[in-house]
């Protein structure tokens, strides 16, 4: 471990070079469960998803990058330093919100928040003023004066978040940051970890709510059994298969059946659908869309729309795991 | 509650204060503990019976000098014990039990506080509110009879005064390791509060039922460790037959196992859930 930081008058860390997390061949386990098995990926820099399903190895993921758990084999780097060299710095870099409950309850928001403040090395002067801006910015107001154990859930998890961002680090682990909200809270915790990670922040979410994920991550990691099975950015991931379209042709029934059997002879269709005179063809184009509009007019039939068929987060987490 | 759109701002601050971090956790264990009313119901009841009365007896009664006869007599009560006992089990109950019911220990470690450091936060916090009873009220008792003395040897009072520094450190340190582990082993500060008495209370028993075998079996029973303490640090003649090296060897097992034992303990927990 690297001592440098619980020797005093070291001062401030450096807040530059710190985004980026790189796992190689990560093996962690708890007896004879596997809960990382070579896991490698590359973490970007903006705000990044970590999926998968209960047990996939997310929080552990996240234990190991912070050091709370060591792993048996491979090496985690943040920001170019080791996890296993440096974990005091690297611990000093960044916020975590647990996804646990992990509140001291006999304390009020704000004495709870300038308290790790100052376990993370802030000055009380500096604490105090920077406990209030953060819970204002979270959205706690004269309740921070209260004990935390009246705090509702939604409540307790901003205060989770106000904890971990009131040191300002530039890297954000969040563990399940919705957990237990409703929809409201959901959509105002989706909106701060968007605002956060405007002001330059990398941000590691860890859920298992596709829907949250894909409102606000660049990036996505999905991990199952402890290995990384997809990885890269949404918009990749979504529209993961290459000249993946859909088409939507409208006409006569008599026209129709000759228009679909042309593009189930020319393209490669995977799915095909008939409604009220409407037609819904999902297929991988093999040549140029303007042939399936010759084809369409010679057939009689009105093409509605040829688009791309993205996946939604969900299909991309059943095909991966 | 609800959101304003306020933009997320920066911090544009130096964070300097890394090596005091356990001195907040310090501060905090001590706020905390004063608002504890049990608490200070104890430390002043135990006050007014244990320091109070001897420092008023002692001061108005005709005197030359502070004689350790005095002080090893106000050390010496059991009252002293019990009531150090029940303080002890109440500051120490909730210090660790309580951040492992929370998960909150997870919060400290994972900002590269290291775990010692914490636990020497904690444990000087329980100190700091364990000398409200332990410390100050000695040396208060042995600087008034001091300053009501007749006689004109004060070196003789100042001695005295500089032994009871140490005896006092000792009883404040005394209970506290045991305590902090006891609380390390359980998530309810009630368990944790009734084991750290019912340990000391039992080994108090076991220890008169064999002592009439050996008079070393004494050394089991913390009060008459602490008595024994007492009288070296007073410089008094131990009882015929006690060991000298029980006495250092139960007095070791009492303060640092126990504290390895919650280190290793705040290590294996702060993993958290």
């Amino acid at each position: 471990m690297n001592d440098a930081l619980m020797t005093g008058g070291q001062g401030d860390v450096d807040k530059g070079a710190e985004g980026n997390v790189t796992a190689k061949d990560v093996v962690m386990r708890y007896g004879n469960i596997m809960a990382l098995d070579h896991l490698s990926m590359e973490i970007p820099t903006g705000i990044v998803g970590l999926l998968g399903p209960n047990g996939a190895g997310k929080s552990t993921f996240i234990k190991a990058v912070l050091g709370l758990v060591e792993p048996q084999g491979g090496t985690i780097t943040v920001g170019g330093l080791d996890s296993r060299q440096n974990v005091l710095t690297i611990r000093d870099k960044v916020g975590y919100m647990p996804e646990h409950d992990c509140l001291v309850e006999v304390m009020t928001g704000v004495e709870l928040v300038s308290y790790f403040g100052m376990i993370s090395g802030m000055s009380k002067n500096d604490s105090i003023p920077r406990s209030h801006e953060v819970l204002d910015f979270v959205g706690i107001g004269e309740e921070r004066y209260r004990p935390i154990s009246s705090y509702s859930t939604g409540m307790k998890q901003r205060v989770k978040l106000a904890q971990a961002i009131v040191h300002d680090p530039n890297l954000l682990f969040l563990d399940e940051p919705t957990n237990g909200m409703d929809p409201l809270g959901r959509e105002e915790m989706l909106d701060l970890i968007e605002r956060i990670a405007a002001g330059h922040k990398s941000i590691l979410v860890s859920s298992h709510i596709l829907q949250d994920m894909e409102r606000v991550c660049e990036h996505v990691i999905i991990i199952n059994n402890g290995r990384a099975v997809a990885q890269g950015s949404l918009k990749n991931l979504l529209g993961a298969q290459e000249g993946r379209m859909k088409l939507v042709a409208r006409g006569v029934p008599e026209d129709l059946a000759p228009f679909v059997k042309y593009l189930e002879r020319e393209q490669r269709v995977i799915s095909t659908s008939e409604e009220h005179g409407q037609v819904t063809v999902v297929l991988i184009l093999r040549g140029p869309s303007g042939d399936i509009f010759a084809a369409a007019k010679n057939a009689g039939v009105q093409v509605r729309s040829l688009t791309a068929d993205l996946s939604t987060l969900e299909e991309v987490f059943i095909r991966s795991v | 509650m609800g959101l304003d759109p306020i933009r997320y701002k920066p911090w544009i601050g130096q964070r300097t204060e890394h090596a005091k971090r356990f001195l907040v956790i310090t501060d905090h264990v001590f706020r905390h503990k004063l608002r504890s009313k049990w608490l200070l119901g104890i430390i002043v009841l135990g006050s007014i019976l244990v320091w109070v009365f001897p420092i008023l007896i002692f001061s108005l009664s005709p005197h030359d000098s502070l004689t350790t006869e005095m002080m090893l007599e106000t050390l010496q009560n059991d009252l002293l014990f019990i009531f150090v006992l029940i303080a002890a089990s109440l500051v120490c109950a909730d210090l660790i039990s309580e951040d492992l019911r929370g998960n909150s220990l997870v919060l400290y470690l994972y900002r590269a506080l290291r775990p010692e450091r914490y636990l020497l936060g904690k444990v000087l916090g329980a100190l700091l509110v364990m000398s409200l009873f332990t410390f100050i009220p000695p040396i208060a008792l042995g600087i008034a009879v001091t300053a009501t003395q007749t006689g004109p040897d004060y070196a003789a009072s100042a001695e005295v005064i500089a032994r009871t520094v140490l005896a006092a450190v000792l009883t404040t340190i005394f209970f506290v390791p045991m305590g902090m582990m006891l609380s390390s082993f359980t998530t309810k500060r009630t368990y944790a509060a009734v084991g750290i008495f019912m340990f000391f209370f039992t080994m108090t028993i076991v220890a008169g039922i064999f002592s009439e075998s050996d008079i070393n079996w004494q050394l089991l029973g913390p009060g008459n460790l602490l008595n024994y303490w007492y009288d070296v640090i007073f410089g008094e003649t131990l009882p015929k037959g006690l060991s000298s090296a029980g006495i250092a060897i139960m007095t070791f097992l009492l303060l640092v196992p126990p504290l390895m034992v919650t280190y290793w303990r705040i290590l294996s927990k702060g993993v958290g859930k």
